[in-house]
């Protein structure tokens, strides 16, 4: 009995765009293609563990098939904590979090941005930092009584800078 | 006698002063000169860090420069913040590009970023500048029959080769504090796991659900308090045992670490703020 031997090429599967070499060029994302789908940063996640939406995993396989549209327009890349656990686990030295802060750079450049995201972002560039809004007299009160200065003394001029250099109107340009 | 400067970051100056306040007295009183750095910016974690790496980079590079600017290294006591400046010194130091860009931006104000400060989180100097031994000898007042539950918060301990702080895996600066006050560290499942607190703005109730399974954790240890080294691990740790969906067992209190320490060394508790600590810590208070 001869056994059949398949002289033919596997075909291989093409991913349907270059989204994961979009990803390979922005800062942090250069380790996205030793990606090798072991599963060790999904079973690392403490938001996998506690939400069924969100799998780092399948999210970095979606990268890697090259399903751009799909990513960008996500909240999943936003869902991501930057605990790090699942970096510190990785054995081929893949960062998830560095490659989902690049996905949320490239869709906040094209627009795809949580409004709780646009919404901070807009008030420390406004303010020169996060929590203006909250420092009232209470606040004032306790750290005079704690021998605190009550006066924070925060920049709001350089955030100005920031706005116009790197910002139009709140969204990256 | 090492001297810092301290980059409060925007949260705790104005959700936990007494975290800021407990630092200052507990350094002083180990050696450690502080002083308060003033005209800074917010530092870019998670939001500006989200959508521009290089408005991030520029962000971090101002408080850097500032520090350059007073010949100080930076103490930084948020896990964000410290984070975040070790991360774009780490870009700038490495990428010339980079550094021209955020230099460009800062000269209009005479500041400019070389490289020259450190960037160091509270733990660092506890450990490296100040010494478990100086610790120890400095106890007056010991714990007794005590048991604590360190939480060290992701950003603060990790990535290890970029903050090296202390094992990412198996980090044990806050533990050993314990021991030198007479306390006894405890450990319990997911130590090294996040509080939650990073996800409330996308999703609170699994952000929440996160925290408190860690409180059980803790509880499944019998601990009497955590101890905790970042301003958002320890308000997203304490503010998960209250609400809706919280457990209605005894709540667990939360002190951050210069507020555990002070009283052994002989700090009053009204100096450290502990009167403002949302679930009292009396009972470890009174373990002596």
């Amino acid at each position: 009995m001869t056994e059949h031997v398949n002289t033919e090429l596997p075909a291989y599967h093409e991913p349907s765009s270059s989204f994961a070499k979009e990803i390979e060029l922005e800062p942090g994302g250069s380790g996205i293609m030793h990606c090798i789908q072991c599963g060790m940063c999904t079973a690392s996640c403490m938001v996998a563990n506690m939400t069924d939406r969100y799998r780092p995993r399948k999210l970095i396989q979606k990268i890697l098939l090259g399903k751009r549209e799909e990513v960008l327009t996500s909240e999943l890349p936003w869902l991501c904590m930057t605990c790090r656990l699942c970096e510190e686990r990785c054995q081929e030295d893949v960062d998830p979090t560095d490659i989902f802060t690049a996905v949320r750079e490239i869709a906040a450049r094209e627009g795809y941005i949580p409004a709780v995201f646009q919404n901070a972002i807009d008030k420390v560039l406004e303010d020169g930092w996060m929590l203006n809004d909250s420092y009232t007299d209470f606040e004032e009160d306790d750290r005079s009584d704690l021998g605190l200065d009550a006066d924070l003394g925060w920049n709001t001029e350089f955030v100005k800078k920031i706005k116009k250099r790197y910002f139009k109107g709140g969204i990256e340009v | 006698m090492k001297e810092f400067v301290l980059y409060t970051g925007c949260t705790t100056p104005v959700r936990l002063p007494a975290y800021e306040r407990a630092v200052h007295v507990v350094l002083e009183k180990l050696g450690i000169k502080l002083t308060t750095m003033k005209d800074a910016n917010c530092c870019g974690a998670q939001y500006i860090e989200s959508v521009s790496h290089t408005a991030f980079s520029a962000m971090c590079g101002r408080i850097l420069a500032l520090a350059e600017s007073m010949d100080l290294d930076i103490l930084a006591i948020c896990g964000a913040c410290s984070g975040s400046l070790k991360h774009v010194k780490h870009d700038l130091d490495s990428n010339e590009e980079l550094r021209n860009e955020v230099n460009d931006i800062l000269e209009e104000e005479g500041l400019k970023y070389t490289g020259t400060v450190q960037v160091k989180h509270l733990l660092q100097v506890f450990r490296e500048d100040i010494g478990y031994d100086a610790i120890k000898s400095a106890v007056v007042n010991p714990y007794k029959d005590l048991r604590l539950a360190a939480h060290y918060g992701c950003h603060v301990t990790r990535p290890e080769e970029i903050v090296q702080v202390d094992d990412a895996e198996n980090p044990t600066i806050i533990d050993r504090i314990i021991e030198a006050v007479g306390g006894t560290p405890v450990d319990y499942t997911g130590k090294t796991r996040c509080c939650g607190g990073p996800l409330l703005a996308m999703d609170d109730e699994v952000g929440n659900a996160i925290g408190r399974d860690k409180i059980e954790n803790i509880r499944a240890e019998n601990a009497d308090g955590i101890v905790t080294a970042c301003v958002f691990c320890d308000i997203q740790l304490t503010q998960v045992q209250f609400g809706e969906g919280a457990s209605d067992k005894p709540k667990i209190p939360c002190m951050t670490l210069p507020q555990l320490l002070g009283p052994a060394i002989g700090i009053d508790s009204e100096s450290l703020g502990i009167q403002l600590n949302k679930i009292s810590p009396q009972a470890i208070l009174e373990a002596h």
